[in-house]
């Protein structure tokens, strides 16, 4: 049985107003408090005499007040486009005319606590792309597309309950349950931090985004509000490692840990159990059209640290296909790209010429016909049925006429027990078509050298794969705004202005 | 100083120079770890020319008389030989 978002926010709203929804800034916001906020947005939204058949956008960082506007554009069934705020003011133009969105939302704080709504004109230069095939839709998300406009992913709002429904029975997301948000509000990790966590009754210890590379805000945050879930990219874990590394604290209120979006580094992974000595590990793996897709929990109590974390089996009621470049299915061990179909995934991009190639029906194992995502993801499927990421199809790049992945290559580097992180890059080469160099950072009391790296990689890698050139830092590496390596940053420095990754 | 040792010095000024020198053995495998690719392999020789002067006939530029700095040194060696043979 699933319940619609701001059905499952208004009733317990309702039933138990004073039970906090969200910590912000060390303040707990009740239920009936955030109800209040959206219920005054909703009214100056209403105010507002938009069209009811064109979405809006919503430009805003994570907040309180922004949740309370996304709250009440659900209650009010408005389709919402909620990008990314770090993008160029352009390309924020360029979405907002894509999707058609009637007027750009801002949240405005007011003295006495209510949420006004500003609202300000679309350029309507771009291309406008709405409606999609099908109108029923809540959230759109935008992908992060390395290069050109991010693409438009919308989401109907029973994909979203579906996803809702499965997460807070997996991870206990229920009243009394404290679930940290690290990501900031336009990801698709917040559908399981903030929106399955309000729907279900639960409490929100909301990340401030300008402070999300501070460990000791992010070590207190954990602690003082008791939180139970914690779901993020690696480098929190890494954050809060050093917390520890120096104050010898651990977490062990926390239940569920769930790492994402990017590798775990091995050297990160074991110190896990230290730090939460009460949580399950998973690794989960998702994208942002097909929402969470594979999970594998990681038995780390049990000393098991595999160099190569599995993502794991598909999720129930997701289908997973790998097939070769020519289409051919892979039947048990083998590598091929995965696709995915989940009861959670869109319809397909906004921009409807964009699903040409990415989505593609084939027959389930049981015979129904799924219209299947194209990840660009290379896997390998094992002979105990494991599935591990070998790398993206757009990570592999010509060397010498070779085929080689950068992914497979940082897998080697990460490998050694004094490196912490490491990001491969390829630079356009006039010989080589492209050469690969290494940014490594070392553990701060190591003797690590581009030497003893390259010893460590000889066995491991083939000739094509091995870097031209390693920088080794002690400094971490280049991060964009989620947390994620920047690699653009990671080239050398005199390749950085004309080399595009 | 010996010429295993200007050898030494110049590989790891050049292609890394976070190591220390006396890191560097005589018999490791440059080309085998990546240290020396084949544009690497272009300026060991005009290093080479220059330092030792020597001539290098490129039809003699295998990769194999660069793979190690002992191999290179032997290298070295040889072709003063024969420019003194002239």
């Amino acid at each position: 049985m699933t319940s619609s978002l701001a059905d499952g926010f208004t009733e317990h709203a309702r039933s138990r107003p004073a039970a906090p929804a969200l910590i912000w800034q060390a303040e707990a916001i009740s239920y009936g408090e955030l109800d209040e906020m959206r219920t005054s947005a909703g009214a100056d939204l209403a105010r507002l005499d938009l069209p009811l058949d064109r979405p809006v956008g919503i430009r805003a960082k994570k907040s309180p007040e922004a949740i309370a506007l996304v709250l009440a554009c659900l209650t009010a069934r408005r389709p919402f486009l909620l990008p990314s705020i770090e993008l160029a003011s352009d390309t924020l133009e360029a979405l907002f005319a894509q999707a058609g969105a009637s007027r750009v939302l801002t949240p405005d704080l007011q003295p006495d606590g209510s949420v006004g709504v500003q609202a300000a004109e679309v350029a309507d230069d771009g291309v406008c792309e709405w409606p999609p095939a099908s109108t029923d839709v809540s959230f759109m998300l935008t992908t992060s597309g390395s290069t050109g406009l991010p693409k438009i992913v919308p989401l109907a709002p029973g994909a979203v309950e579906h996803f809702i429904a499965w997460a807070a029975e997996r991870f206990d997301i229920r009243p009394g349950a404290t679930v940290a948000n690290y990501a900031p509000l336009n990801f698709d990790l917040c559908l399981l931090d903030i929106w399955t966590t309000l729907t279900c009754g639960g409490c929100v210890a909301l990340v401030d985004q300008d402070r999300a590379t501070n460990g000791g805000y992010l070590a207190a945050l954990l602690a003082d509000h008791e939180v139970n879930v914690v779901q993020a990219v690696p480098m929190l874990y890494r954050l809060l490692i050093d917390v520890a590394r120096e104050d010898g604290r651990t977490f062990p209120d926390v239940r569920h840990v769930l790492t994402t979006g990017d590798k775990m580094p091995a050297s990160t992974l074991q110190e896990l159990p230290g730090l939460f000595p009460n949580a399950r590990f998973y690794n989960i793996y998702g994208c942002t059209e097909t929402n969470d897709s594979l999970m594998h929990e990681l038995l780390l109590n049990d000393g098991e640290v595999p160099a190569n974390i599995p993502i794991g089996q598909p999720l129930p009621d997701v289908d997973a296909r790998i097939q070769t470049e020519d289409g051919e299915v892979v039947e048990g061990d083998g590598v091929g790209e995965l696709l995915v179909w989940t009861p959670f995934q869109t319809q397909g991009y906004l921009k409807s010429a964009l699903n040409d190639g990415k989505f593609a029906t084939y027959p389930n194992a049981a015979g129904d016909d799924r219209r299947y995502f194209r990840t660009g993801d290379i896997v390998r499927r094992h002979e105990d049925g494991s599935i591990t990421l070998e790398g993206r199809s757009d990570f592999y790049v010509k060397v010498r006429g070779a085929r080689v992945s950068t992914q497979v290559v940082e897998q080697a580097i990460q490998e050694h027990p004094d490196v912490i992180e490491v990001a491969v890059v390829a630079v356009p080469d006039e010989l080589a078509g492209a050469r690969l160099h290494a940014l490594v950072r070392r553990e701060p009391d190591s003797k690590l050298n581009s030497l003893s790296l390259r010893k460590h990689c000889t066995s491991r890698l083939a000739r094509t794969e091995m870097p031209s050139s390693i920088e080794i830092e002690t400094d971490p590496l280049p991060k964009t705004s989620t947390g994620k390596i920047d690699r653009k940053r990671c080239l050398p420095r005199e390749q950085g202005a004309q080399a595009n990754g | 100083m010996d010429d295993t040792t200007k050898i030494k010095q110049f590989i790891v000024e050049e292609f890394m120079p976070d190591v220390p020198v006396e890191d560097l053995d005589s018999d490791y495998d440059l080309l085998t770890g990546g240290v020396v690719d084949s544009l690497g392999l272009l300026k060991v020789v005009a290093w080479l020319e220059t330092e030792f002067d020597i001539g290098v006939d490129d039809s003699e530029l295998g990769p194999e008389s660069f793979r190690t700095v002992d191999a290179i040194n032997e290298f070295v060696q040889k072709a003063r030989a024969t420019s003194n043979a002239d």
